[in-house]
């Protein structure tokens, strides 16, 4: 009879260590590979060894375990170990992959080992249902996750000796100031590297504009335009009394809103 | 565009407003009544001349208080229109009254007092009016930031009412919670003896964690005990990849604290730093009180990814602000900064003696 192999992936090594000492028992025949501590590593040790079964964590650092279960595709018998995955469990009830809720129930492991049994006297074969079902989990991991929007949130500004983050919420304005550019914010003010140009075009320009060569402006700061000559006009800032200078170019900004 | 945008000058501030023409209307035909029973003329002369030279001030008063140069503020700039339009008004009105008999007028001493008389009536009124008009404007506006602040007040109340809602909701995770269980069970089913102390440190995190109503009770030392149990915990899970220090600012321990506000900058250190890196970092929880000013930082200091420059900011920071603003004060401020070569550091700045 063939020895067969297995590989467990999980980030947590007492818990590595908990089905581990698991498979001892409820399948002595198992041949366990060293541990996988995160998704990386899950796919190197795979290559090298080719496992026929694999005990993945979803929750893993580097790549998660539906990636790596993606990856896998249908080249092992997989068994997902969870400790709460509320949409993933709801998925996994479909049945299209087998999977273990921590803290692991001995009797309920034992179901999953018999069934591995079984499954691995048949060759395996591709299967449309578990991919579709790997899609439909990453997506619903990655909708969980906080998108990360285009503009810049986050202002990168020497203060001190140290680097701030500085939120964008409370910026008032940014106006080139020679070499540099100067970011003028609730709580004080700094020169960054990045141009006004730049600024422009990575800021969200729901709520930053460009007025002026040299400026932008934060709108939700502006107190008052006041219309100068020329098509010009000059603008009063909440919190600050610098007067902005905005040029012909960008007066449609203000203009009937 | 957002609803704070302020609104530019509209060309209709140019004119003045129904009340303003009402009031001037009135006022020369009443003025115009009284010259023509004092002088004689007839009513309807008196006050074409009078009525065109009310109006003119005050189209000069509102024009010059919406397109005034920039180095003269709308104040003085329709003082000065009103100043300088009435002798230009009073002549225009000599103009068309007199005619072919202009320099007749002119060269009679009379009429001539007359006219200067009208200029200085002009002048004397028109300036008076102007200031009762940017008194009231001024009142208005005074009003209107009133309202104002107290709009902000309540929305400030409304925030922080917010923030201690979004408190109480799910502060603890399903999946910290099972992974942690899973994690004494393995302890436990291994005769490890550190099953009790781990036992203990989840028992003082979920009972710290537990809902409550107010911060009444909450303390910095109970704040950073909370902190000590919830890093002991992750440590637990992440021995290879998480090392972490807290310490607490000599002195300040029986201070008055939001109850987990340090906890959360502590939680999204493990969630956004140190669990999604491969090789895990450091957490350092600390303060330094400043005894002099009173003056008190803590920080949360991590050296895990790091945060992008496009990472939405999540609602816990907005939050956290709230609730410091709250406790100590409009001083308080919540600053984050990065740490080299990669990870983030939070710092919380407040005067230990509330809203001083």
């Amino acid at each position: 009879m063939k020895r067969y192999t297995g590989l467990i992936a999980d980030d947590e090594p007492l818990l590595r260590e908990r089905l581990r000492t698991h498979l001892a028992v409820l399948w002595p025949a198992l041949e366990l590979l060293d541990d996988a501590r995160n998704g990386p590593e899950a796919l190197d040790l795979f290559d090298l060894h080719r496992p026929d079964v694999v005990f993945l964590d979803i929750h893993m650092p580097g790549q998660n375990g539906i990636d790596v279960a993606r990856q896998l595709a249908r080249r092992a018998h997989l068994v997902f170990v969870t400790a709460y995955e509320q949409y993933a469990v709801q998925a996994f009830q479909q049945g299209a992959i087998d999977y273990v809720v921590k803290p692991i129930d001995r009797a309920r492991l034992a179901d999953t080992v018999e069934r591995l049994q079984r499954q691995l006297a048949l060759p395996l074969q591709p299967d449309a249902a578990l991919e579709a079902m790997l899609d439909q989990l990453a997506g619903r991991l990655g909708q969980r996750m906080t998108p990360s929007l285009p503009w810049l949130q986050w202002i990168k500004a020497s203060v001190g000796n140290s680097l701030r983050l500085i939120p964008v919420d409370q910026v008032r304005f940014l106006r080139a100031d020679d070499k540099y550019t100067r970011v003028v914010w609730e709580e004080g003010e700094a020169l960054i590297r990045k141009s006004i140009r730049e600024l422009a075009e990575q800021l969200d320009p729901a709520r930053f504009v460009q007025t002026h060569r040299s400026v932008i402006v934060n709108l939700g700061c502006v107190s008052e335009v006041v219309r100068g000559v020329n098509e010009t006009a000059d603008l009063h800032i909440r919190g600050s009394s610098e007067v902005l200078p905005v040029s012909r170019h960008y007066l449609y900004h203000f203009r009937q809103m | 565009m957002s609803a704070t945008t302020p609104l530019p000058r509209p060309a209709a501030t140019l004119l003045p407003t129904a009340r303003q023409c009402a009031v001037v209307a009135i006022f020369t035909l009443s003025l115009s009544w009284l010259l023509h029973v004092l002088s004689g003329t007839p009513y309807l002369g008196v006050f074409g001349r009078i009525g065109f030279i009310g109006a003119a001030l005050l189209m000069a008063y509102s024009i010059a208080g919406g397109v005034h140069p920039r180095w003269l503020g709308p104040g003085p700039a329709r003082l000065a229109a009103v100043i300088l339009t009435a002798p230009v008004a009073a002549l225009i009105t000599a103009l068309a009254t007199q005619r072919g008999r202009f320099l007749a007028y002119l060269g009679d001493t009379q009429t001539l007092v007359g006219h200067v008389f009208m200029v200085v009536l002009s002048i004397f009124f028109g300036v008076l009016f102007s200031l009762v008009a940017m008194r009231n404007e001024r009142k208005a506006r005074e009003r209107a930031d009133q309202l104002g602040i107290e709009l902000e007040k309540n929305r400030l109340e409304r925030e922080l009412l917010d923030a201690r809602l979004r408190m109480l909701h799910a502060q603890i995770e399903p999946h910290f919670l099972f992974n942690t269980l899973s994690n004494v069970e393995a302890l436990v089913a291994a005769g490890s003896p550190n099953a009790g102390p781990v036992l203990r440190h989840l028992i003082a995190y979920l009972r710290a964690a537990m809902p409550r109503l107010n911060d009444a009770d909450a303390t910095l030392e109970t704040e950073l005990q909370l902190v000590r149990s919830y890093l002991e915990l992750m440590q637990l899970r992440m021995p290879d990849r998480l090392r972490f220090t807290v310490s607490a600012p000599a002195g300040a321990g029986t201070l008055r604290f939001p109850a987990m506000a340090l906890l959360t900058l502590v939680e999204n250190a493990i969630r956004h730093g140190i669990d999604p890196n491969i090789d895990g970092g450091r957490i350092d929880v600390g303060g330094r009180l400043d005894d002099t000013a009173g003056k008190l930082v803590l920080w949360v200091h991590d050296t895990g990814k790091g945060m992008s420059e496009t990472a939405q900011p999540g609602t816990g920071l907005s939050n956290l602000r709230t609730r410091l603003h709250a406790f100590y004060g409009d001083g308080a401020r919540v600053d984050l900064h990065e740490v080299e070569p990669h990870g983030l550091r939070v710092e919380l700045h407040f005067y230990a003696g509330g809203k001083a």
